[in-house]
Parts: structure tokens; sequence; C-alpha cells
């Protein structure tokens, strides 16, 4: 009686706090949660309830993509869907989502819920998981995840929790794959070879070791960091069978497409959104979409339409130059969005790196980051901004720029005026999580428009 | 005048970013005109002792940790050789351990290191994470080293801390959070808990390291100054930041 009497009140200073931020002409996307959860702990597994399906995504990169565009497929599909679409993901970010859905009565209510990797044990500890969705396992925060193998025993054991629940996971990761072993209805999606993948791994490799052998895997190819066609030399882990994948992938002018193969049927997707890891979070969404009864026609059509969230990959005009501005987390992150963004157009650029604890305090990673496509690009001048611009600039050093194309300006305003000067039509930003919103608001007061998705020049394959 | 480096098991010991020093070394010999060959050995490589002048080890994940340290006691004689030649080792966090006595693991097996580093790890709790700063006399340069540390083990100097530390801890924990000591420093052989691009922001400590190496083969070189503005900016931005009002062990 007590409980239910402290969840009302949890839900109703949750839904108090979210009325007066919006009043406010803020978005809380934590804030609410975050009461409510102080106020009531168990409150996510109140919230579940009547909820069906309940789709959680995690992973290191591509969640916030995957969740909203699966959130858009289910939406198109008829059901009322409550998602964390701004990419809170931590148990409060997901506590405000369920607390401003829960308005919504009755039939048809699913939830499509980024979460954190770090948080995963305490969300599947309370909400009823139907499907899990995993991404990726790739190098990020190190101060916060620690390592990779450590994250994917965590994974595994927050997923112990909901036996019941069907997984769907990327076969092209091997530590992903690996959390399927011993469970039942676990569903694999994988990108087949691509006109960019390679034959040689990274500089920088991790997660390649088979998890029951402890020996390299061997690669038929890579798409990036460890991701591609493995098989143990030693015993017989390889990439599992796929129920979904995405052949002959495409990159043009009009954005990317590939052929979307399922149990029995073969449609093309095209979207506009670049690059290969896009390609994946199609694939992802895709995937669970059909495993949620999602038709491939509204599969096709909703995914054509999608344009990406906010910060990732976006375009807007600027004092005459066409701009772009992309977060960057970590290594892989980075140098696939190099590889997108970095082309033969001459652009100036702007990195703009934080070290707060959103962004992870250790920034050692940087030089994890393949910085070709960046070197060989047209830059004028690359201009290193935020509270570790010295770090940044020390690396590009290294890595071959002349000390005349460097430029370090640690504020960010003063950074993005003296790039809006250079003698370029072009402007390339890269920030870490807690410059981006900083760095939209600046540009805003600039008088910068925002534009649709962003569509790269063509300068593949590498 | 040719610099032979080998970097050691670099597809599995590379968590922070380890390859940056690699490319610090690099750079820094070829601006003064000093070839550089660099050549990666992994598991199974057999190791010709003679052939190098620097060894370079960095930091893994525990499994890899675990793969590299079976195949490094194989290599371990060759190592040994190579020391008594007049090679210079670099070695960092993971490396650090590898190449001290042992490392007790927290159920209290004993994983056996080269020896080379007169220097034991016992298992901690805690991580030890953060931004740190240290003294470093042998550098004969007073400015400090800094750089980030985020290590589980606890490392202890033999003899009650007769071994020579790399350095004090002016913030952040060190060797064990305890002492106030970092590193270790024997003959040519280095070992740190700073770990990443540590040589990037420490260009005095990257010049000590190219000077060991250079000695093997050629003496005492003397190396030209170079322009290192940019380097020195982030090394005191880092204590800028950091340095103020904090003490070690944090």
């Amino acid at each position: 009686m007590f409980n239910l009497l402290l969840c009302s009140l949890a839900v109703f200073l949750g839904r108090l706090a979210a009325l007066l931020c919006r009043l406010a002409g803020r978005d809380a996307t934590s804030l609410p949660g975050c009461i409510a959860l102080k106020v009531f702990p168990g409150l996510l597994r109140h919230l579940a309830r009547g909820l069906n399906p309940i789709v959680i995504v995690t992973g290191t990169n591509g969640k916030t993509t995957t969740s909203n565009l699966l959130a858009q497929l289910l939406t198109a599909q008829g059901w009322q869907v409550v998602y964390n679409g701004e990419g809170a993901n931590m148990p409060a970010g997901v506590a405000t989502a369920m607390l401003k859905g829960a308005k919504a009565k009755g039939y048809g209510r699913a939830a499509v819920l980024e979460v954190d990797e770090g948080s995963l044990g305490i969300v599947l500890g309370q909400v009823p998981a139907h499907l899990v969705v995993v991404t990726n396992l790739l190098r990020d925060q190190l101060d916060r995840y620690h390592e990779l193998e450590q994250l994917a025993a965590s994974i595994k054991g927050a997923l112990a929790q909901v036996p019941e629940a069907r997984l769907l996971l990327n076969a092209d990761d091997s530590l992903v794959a690996s959390l399927g072993r011993g469970r039942k209805g676990v569903f694999y999606y994988g990108l087949e070879r691509t006109p960019l993948s390679r034959t040689r791994p990274a500089d920088v490799q991790e997660g390649h070791l088979c998890p029951s052998c402890r020996v390299p895997l061997e690669y038929a190819y890579y798409h990036y960091g460890h991701l591609g066609s493995y098989r143990c030399p030693r015993c017989d882990w390889a990439r599992p069978e796929t129920a979904f994948r995405a052949e002959d992938f495409l990159w043009d002018e009009n954005g990317s497409s590939f052929h979307f193969v399922f149990n029995g049927g073969r449609i093309r997707l095209t979207s506009a959104l670049p690059g290969v890891y896009n390609a994946y979070n199609v694939l992802t969404a895709s995937s669970a979409g059909m495993l949620l009864g999602v038709e491939p026609s509204v599969i096709r059509e909703v995914v054509k339409d999608f344009r990406p969230g906010r910060g990732r990959i976006e375009g807007f005009r600027l004092a005459g130059k066409k701009g772009v501005l992309v977060l960057v987390k970590n290594p892989v992150g980075m140098a696939e969005a190099l590889r997108t963004v970095a082309g033969n157009r001459p652009a100036a650029y702007i990195v703009a790196i934080n070290d707060l604890a959103a962004d992870g305090r250790d920034v050692s990673w940087l030089w994890d980051v393949d910085l070709e496509p960046l070197l060989k690009s047209l830059y004028s001048r690359i201009i290193c901004s935020g509270l570790r611009a010295w770090d940044m600039a020390v690396c590009l050093k290294y890595s071959g720029v002349s000390l005349e194309a460097l430029k370090v300006i640690p504020d960010l305003e003063s950074a993005l005026r003296e790039a809006t000067r250079e003698p370029v039509d072009n402007l390339i930003i890269l920030c870490t999580y807690t410059n981006l919103a900083l760095c939209r608001r600046l540009l805003k007061g600039m008088g910068a428009h925002s534009e649709a998705a962003y569509m790269p020049p063509l300068s593949r394959p590498a | 005048m040719k610099l032979h480096i080998c970097h050691l098991y670099p597809d599995l010991l590379n968590l922070y970013g380890d390859r940056g020093n690699i490319l610090v070394l690099y750079r820094r010999a070829r601006w003064r005109g000093i070839a550089v060959e660099i050549t990666g050995l992994s598991l199974g490589d057999p190791l010709d002792p003679k052939l190098y002048d620097l060894f370079f080890l960095g930091g893994g994940p525990d499994q890899e940790q675990g793969v590299a340290a079976r195949d490094l006691l194989t290599k371990g004689p060759w190592l040994r050789e190579a020391v008594e030649e007049g090679a210079a080792v670099l070695a960092i966090c993971g490396g650090y351990q590898l190449f001290g006595r042992y490392y007790r693991t927290a159920g209290g097996n004993i994983l056996p290191g080269l020896g080379l580093l007169p220097v034991y790890t016992e298992a901690g709790n805690r991580r030890l994470k953060g931004n740190i700063a240290i003294r470093a006399p042998r550098l004969g340069d007073p400015r400090p080293v800094v750089g980030f540390e985020n290590h589980g083990g606890r490392t202890f100097l033999e003899g009650d801390g007769q071994a020579e530390p790399l350095g004090h801890v002016v913030f952040g924990f060190g060797n064990n959070g305890a002492d106030g000591t970092e590193g270790c420093i024997s003959g040519r052989v280095i070992g740190t808990y700073l770990h990443g691009p540590l040589l990037a922001k420490n260009p005095h400590l990257a010049d000590y390291v190219l000077a060991l190496a250079l000695q093997k083969r050629y003496g005492e070189v003397p190396l030209a100054p170079l322009n290192d503005e940019l380097e020195w900016e982030a090394n005191e931005n880092l204590l800028r930041r950091f340095g103020r009002g904090r003490r070690k062990g944090g």
C-alpha cells in the first residue's frame, strides 16, 4: 500500500517536473525521471506494465539512430510508441521517456528504449524486455567501461535477468555474437562484404580473440574496427548464420542502399543516411521491425523518409558556407565520421574535444583514430577547440599536419568565428558530446540555418 | 644513423592510444635526420636480441594481456639478452607489470613476470584512474611528466622502495596510491602507469627515451632542440586544470 502511494507520488512529481520544464521552455530528457526515481526506485517496473512489446537497444554506436528508426517503423505499423529519442539513455532518461508516455492508454502500446551499455543491468532488472538488440561493442570511454570483454561479460549478466527475451545480435561483431551462445530465441543480422570492406585490419584492434580459445580470429574481411567475417582457426567459433542480412551495399549521391534479405524475402532499402555505419543502423532497425511484424512495404517507405537525429551528421548553412556538424565519441566512430564527411571539397575543420564525464575523462583514444581521411582531404585549416584543444593539436601535429595549418582556439565561439573567415565554402565541425549542444546554440546565435541530412561528396572508395 | 624499434604485441597491447608513443618517437627521430625502422612482433614471432635498440610494450585488456604474458615468457631469455646488450625498454601499464617480478591476482595466484624491473604487483579492488603528474629528476628537466592512469594493480618497488622510481607523484595515484612513487627505472628499462600517448605531452621524456635507445649503437648523441611549443602548452594546460589544490593520493 505504502509502495503504491510512493509510486503514485513519484509519477505525479515526475510529470509535474516535465510540465514545469516544458513551461520553462527547456526540453527535459532526464530530470523528471531522475526526480521520480529518487522518490520511488522501483518505478521502472511499474511504468513497464501494459507496454508490449518492450524493445531495448544497447551497444556502443548506433543506439540512437537505430532506436529512433525502429520507433518510427512501429509507429507506421500502427503502434503507440514510448521511446527516448533524444538519446538520454541512463535509467533517469529511460524513466523520463516512460513517464511522458504513461498517458497513452491501452491497446498497442510499445516501448523502444535506448539503454546505455553500463545501465543495462539496472534497466533489465526491472523492465521485462521482450526483445533486446545489441548493435556493437567498440572501444569507448575506457575510464567508464574498462575493457570490452568486461563490458561483454556485464551485458551477458544483465541479459540473464530476462531469459525469455529474444535477442537480436550483430553477427559481424564476435563479442556481440558470443552473447547469444547458450541462449534460445537468438537472431543474428549482418552486413555482407561491401566495396568498402578491407582485408587488412585497422591499426588498432580489439575484441578479435576467440571467446573460447583466446587465439586471434581469422578474418575474410573487415567493415571497420573488429567488425567483419571471422572464424577461429582452432575451434568451430565463426560468424553465425544470419537471419537478416544486407547485401549489395551501394553508396552514391542519393544516399545508400542495400538488399535487405530475410526469411523468404528480399527488398531494396534506400536511405538518405550516408556511410557503412548507417547501413548497420538501417539493417538493425529493419531486422527488429521484421521480428515484431512490421510489413516489408512499411519498412521500405519509412527507411526512405527517415532523417537522422541531432548531431548525427547535421547539415547547416552559415555565412554563405555549407556546414556539417558531427558528434564524435570514440575511435571507430570518429574514423567512420571522417570517412563520411572528409571529401574532395576544400574545407575548414573544427575539432572540439572535451573531457568531461559524459565525454570520457581520458582522451588517449584520440591517438587511436584513423585520421587518414582527414589528412588526405583538402583542408585549409584545422582549428582545435574545447578543453583538450592542445591534446588534439599535438596529435594532429604528429600525424603530419603542418604547424601553419593548425590553430588552437580553446573557446568554441572564437573558433567558429575564425573558421567562417577561412577562404573555403565548406565547414566541418567534429564535437564530443558536451560540446555539441553548445556548438548548436552558438551556430544558431550566429544565424546558421539547419538543413536536412547532409549528403557527402563522392570520394570513395578508400 | 638509424634507430631500430621493436613494438611488442601491437595487435594485443594497444588499449589507450599506445601507438601514439611509437609515432612520437618516429617523428622526433626523423625531424633530427635519424632513420627509423619499426618492427611489430607478436605471438610466436622469434626475437633477435641483437637487432633492436628499443622495445616498446603497451597496455592491454585482461584477455589480451594474458595471452601476451604467456608468449612474453617464451621471449624472456631473448629480451634479457637484448637488455644486457644495451637495448632500452619502455613498458607501459600492463607491459610495466609484465616486466616486473610477478603479478599476484585477486585470487592469490602468482603470475611470473620477466623480472627486468625490480617491482612486483598485487591486485587491488578499486581502479586507480585519473589525470596524473609526476616529477622525474632523471630527465634533467624540472618540468613534470603528465598523463592519465587507469590501473587495478598496485605496484611496489622492491627492497622497501630501494629501487628507483621513474618519478614522484605531484597529483594522482602512481604505483600504488600510497607511497608517492610512480613507475620504475632500472638501467635502460623504464616502466610506468602513465598510459596511452605518454610521450606526446612530455617531450623531455620522449627525448630521454630516444637518447637511451641511441646509446646502444652510437654512445652519447646530442639531440638538436625542436619546436615543442604545442607539446609544452598541452603539458602546462593539464597542470593548470588539475594541479590546483590537489594532493597526491587524490
